[in-house]
């Protein structure tokens, strides 16, 4: 099928494309305008802007601890999410399917899962399994797993150690990895309650930075495209701005990932001991090209922290709102569920700031990617208005009015004028998150991509028009008209499938049965335990 | 000026939400819009002029002539003006009032004057379990307010109790008053077992001694107490009761020395164990 979109205002960084033209799809990729073909379907997008559909790199959409908030807060779904009109009784809510449908219609095609802990990976796969329209993927979480210590302790060679990288990747089906305050969470269990990038791991006598530095080589190594996805150490902390400039000028020159960086933009000036550092983080990630990272933004309202940094989850539970909390000691990372409103108050405005800051300092958009750690920052659900301030420096100013001036003269944002350009915003959402993940066929609007297109109405109103799309295909097919939904389909988890060595899966089942006392079949699945046909796209290594 | 009478034509053939038919969101609406208002929870979305036949034009003051154990929500977030149910209702009557005065005539559903914060909520048979109660998830339950239930109370009753005055004159299910925070709660009856369940602070009020009562309540007594009398006059005076609940000599029990241990059960001593 032979499909047109007609008069929009094209806008696709990556093949340098900006300006009135057409495009054309042919069933599920976009081609280039065929010569004398006749289309068999034509969508009138004058006075919209074209893009290609968003990519979410980071946000907790299932798994294990995303469920465990979900029983935490039943009360919450309500108000998280207002009643579809015209859906089936199980919708209602912070459902799998709800989520897939706020994320489509805001113009998301591909959306990434960023801590699957390996032991729940079936769990999480069948629960995205269940979130229609939108593809999906997912980070396995390494680092605080006593096999992958024990190996670093006991100076495992480096193919040993990618060897057990690329099996928890391919059995997890992950399309990178994460470490969560490296070796942290193993401290915890020996009560130990506060950890930076030096301190070592009791036991295993393995620092932060060695366990941080070991998978950053193995991820590098295997080719995985997706640098390692690194939530440092002391999230939260006043001060932590030095531990992440610490990890910053730990990558040296290797590609490194900072997630939600916001949440380390924090240092201790004023009386209060809490300022922002959000502008030297800013500089530092200018100049270290080596880093991405993505911001984290608060945004003022009630939310749920939901992380396996058992650690800092633990620290966190006092501030409880309402106070409520769980945390679970578990195998490797463990995690904790806190609920928090974001008030705005003087901590509240400057944690708003710092995220501001960031966004609107680093220079350049390929490598600062937009997130509000769904939901530890705000639900996902508030990006149509993050999307405002960051294009609007007046929405900036207005929300600042109502903030606490000595929170904001710690900070730089009221002297910022930048304004993000759509062609800023293509490329921090759509281009750059398909570099960094390695997914070629998306992002962009070239001939041969995967027709994934958002169409927006154009108005001054921002938050208006990124919040319900005029127009947004998924493989080509029309899923969403007037920020409704016009057909549910189901996407897929895109993977990667690095074969892995039967030496190390030898050893892994040695390791279970000693262990467990049960076979490594009880942490693998085959495909046909997620009942879709085809539940995976496979996304290749670099060679 | 009549009172806004809504007749209900027949059983309605599914639950229904009547949140909507409160007096302040109906002030000034002209019947033929109140006729549209959507009230079926299924995909029939039935309104109100299929289910009933409207009367009256005071909208400060409604009547549900008939009503069904799928009457839900009836009054839910009332703040103003009243509503009277001459029939049963299904769950969560009253659910977040915060004044006003809700009066049912029926038997109500679990969950009768969940979280209610302030105002009246009547009830003349029998209420469910979970009377005042909080929906899953949500931290308080009974924050202020009276209710009053002239029948026998489910199980629950008062749980998680935080504010106000919950009356039941013909005896309660298990768990009376558990994770109660404060407030009062009193019945008249018999009480199912462990009244008072993992009571935090507060005071629940018996006719009798209770009989299967948690051993991390522990026995305070004999005690004169003011507060006593003060309740006995008082559901009097405000109608609630005719005689009085506590009558002259009390004992008390301190507890539920398994969580804070603040709350107490406060009961009449029968005349033969004076």
């Amino acid at each position: 099928m032979l499909t047109r979109i007609s008069g929009g205002e094209i806008v696709d960084p990556l093949n340098g494309r900006s300006g009135t033209g057409d495009l054309w799809i042919e069933d599920e990729t976009i081609v280039e305008p065929p010569a004398s073909r006749r289309p068999d379907a034509t969508f009138d997008a004058s006075g919209c802007i074209v893009m290609a559909g968003a990519i979410d790199i980071h946000s907790h959409i299932g798994g294990g601890n995303v469920n465990t908030a979900r029983l935490l807060l039943p009360e919450h779904y309500a108000a998280h999410a207002s009643r579809p009109a015209v859906t089936p009784l199980s919708s209602l809510g912070w459902t799998a399917f709800e989520t897939g449908r706020l994320y489509a219609r805001m113009g998301f095609t591909t959306v990434v899962e960023p801590a699957m802990s390996p032991g729940s990976a079936l769990h999480t796969h069948l629960e995205l399994a269940d979130i229609p329209i939108i593809d999906k993927a997912t980070l396995a979480i390494l680092g605080n797993d006593d096999f992958l210590l024990s190996m670093i302790r006991d100076d495992a060679s480096s193919s040993m150690i990618e060897d057990y990288v690329a099996w928890t990747v391919a059995s997890t089906r992950a399309l990178g990895v994460k470490v969560i305050n490296a070796g942290a969470a193993t401290a915890f269990k020996e009560n130990v309650r506060t950890f930076s990038l030096d301190d070592v791991v009791p036991s295993y006598g393995v620092s932060s930075r060695r366990i941080v530095k070991t998978l950053q080589a193995a991820v590098a190594e295997l080719g995985i495209p997706h640098p390692l996805h690194v939530h440092c150490n002391n999230l939260g902390a006043p001060g932590a701005a030095e531990t992440a400039a610490a990890t910053i000028a730990a990558a040296e020159g290797v590609p490194l990932h900072l997630a939600h960086l916001q949440f380390y933009g924090y240092g201790t000036e004023g009386s209060r001991k809490f300022s922002s550092a959000g502008a030297r983080l800013a500089e530092l990630v200018n100049a270290t090209p080596e880093i991405t990272i993505d911001i984290g933004q608060v945004m003022f309202g009630q939310t749920v922290t939901i992380s396996s940094d058992v650690m800092r989850q633990f620290s966190a539970r006092g501030g409880a709102d309402p106070r409520k909390s769980v945390i679970i000691d578990g195998d490797g990372n463990g995690g904790g569920i806190v609920p928090y409103r974001y008030r705005k108050d003087f901590y509240g405005s400057v944690q708003w700031a710092v995220g501001l800051e960031l966004f609107l300092l680093i220079d350049d958009p390929w490598r600062v990617f937009f997130t509000t750690d769904h939901p530890n920052g705000a639900p996902f659900t508030a990006y149509p208005r993050l999307f405002e301030l960051l294009m609007r420096k007046e929405a900036r100013r207005e929300v600042a009015e109502g903030l606490p001036k000595r929170a904001l003269s710690l900070t730089t944002l009221p002297a910022i004028e930048r304004e993000y350009s759509f062609e800023e915003v293509a490329i921090m959402t759509r281009a750059a998150p398909a570099k960094l993940l390695g997914l070629a066929d998306r992002g962009h609007l070239g001939a041969g991509a995967l027709a994934d297109i958002a169409v927006y109405r154009k108005q001054d109103d921002v938050a208006r028009m990124f919040e319900a799309a005029a127009l947004v295909f998924k493989n080509g097919e029309l899923v969403v008209r007037d920020g409704e939904i016009e057909k549910y389909r189901w996407g897929r988890a895109l993977r990667l499938n690095p074969s892995p060595d039967k030496a190390m899966v030898r050893r892994l089942e040695a390791y279970h049965q000693e262990r467990y006392g049960l076979s490594l079949d009880w942490f693998t699945f085959p495909d046909w335990a997620i009942a879709r046909e085809n539940p995976f796209g496979e996304v290749p290594c670099r060679a | 000026m009549s009172a806004l009478t809504f007749t209900l034509r027949a059983q309605p053939p599914e639950r229904l939400d009547l949140s909507p038919l409160v007096p302040r969101s109906l002030a000034g609406m002209a019947k033929r819009d109140m006729e549209k208002i959507r009230l079926g929870i299924s995909k029939h979305a039935l309104t109100v002029g299929d289910l009933f036949s409207v009367a009256g034009n005071d909208a400060d003051q409604l009547v549900f002539e008939g009503g069904s154990d799928r009457f839900d929500c009836v009054g839910s977030g009332l703040d103003e003006g009243s509503i009277r149910v001459v029939g049963n209702v299904g769950a969560q009557a009253g659910r977040k009032m915060t004044g006003g005065a809700l009066t049912i005539e029926g038997d109500a559903g679990p969950h009768a004057g969940s979280a209610m914060r302030g105002g009246r909520l009547e009830i003349g048979g029998d209420a469910g379990d979970r009377l005042g109660g909080p929906l899953t998830g949500e931290m308080a339950g009974m924050a202020g307010g009276v209710l009053v239930v002239r029948g026998r109370a489910g199980d629950c009753a008062g749980d998680r109790m935080r504010r106000g005055l919950i009356a039941v004159l013909k005896g309660s299910g298990d768990y009376a008053g558990c994770r109660m925070i404060a407030g009062t709660l009193a019945i008249a009856g018999e009480v199912g077992k462990l009244p008072g369940y993992l009571m935090r602070r507060g005071s629940i009020l018996l006719d009798r001694s209770p009989r299967r009562l948690s051993p991390s309540f522990v026995k305070s007594g004999s005690p004169d107490l003011v507060f006593a009398a003060l309740v006995d006059r008082h559901l009097i005076a405000d109608g609630i009761s005719r005689k009085p609940l506590l009558g002259g000599v009390v004992g008390r029990y301190g507890g539920d020395n398994a969580v804070l241990g603040k709350g107490e059960i406060i009961f009449s001593v029968a005349e033969r164990d004076r």
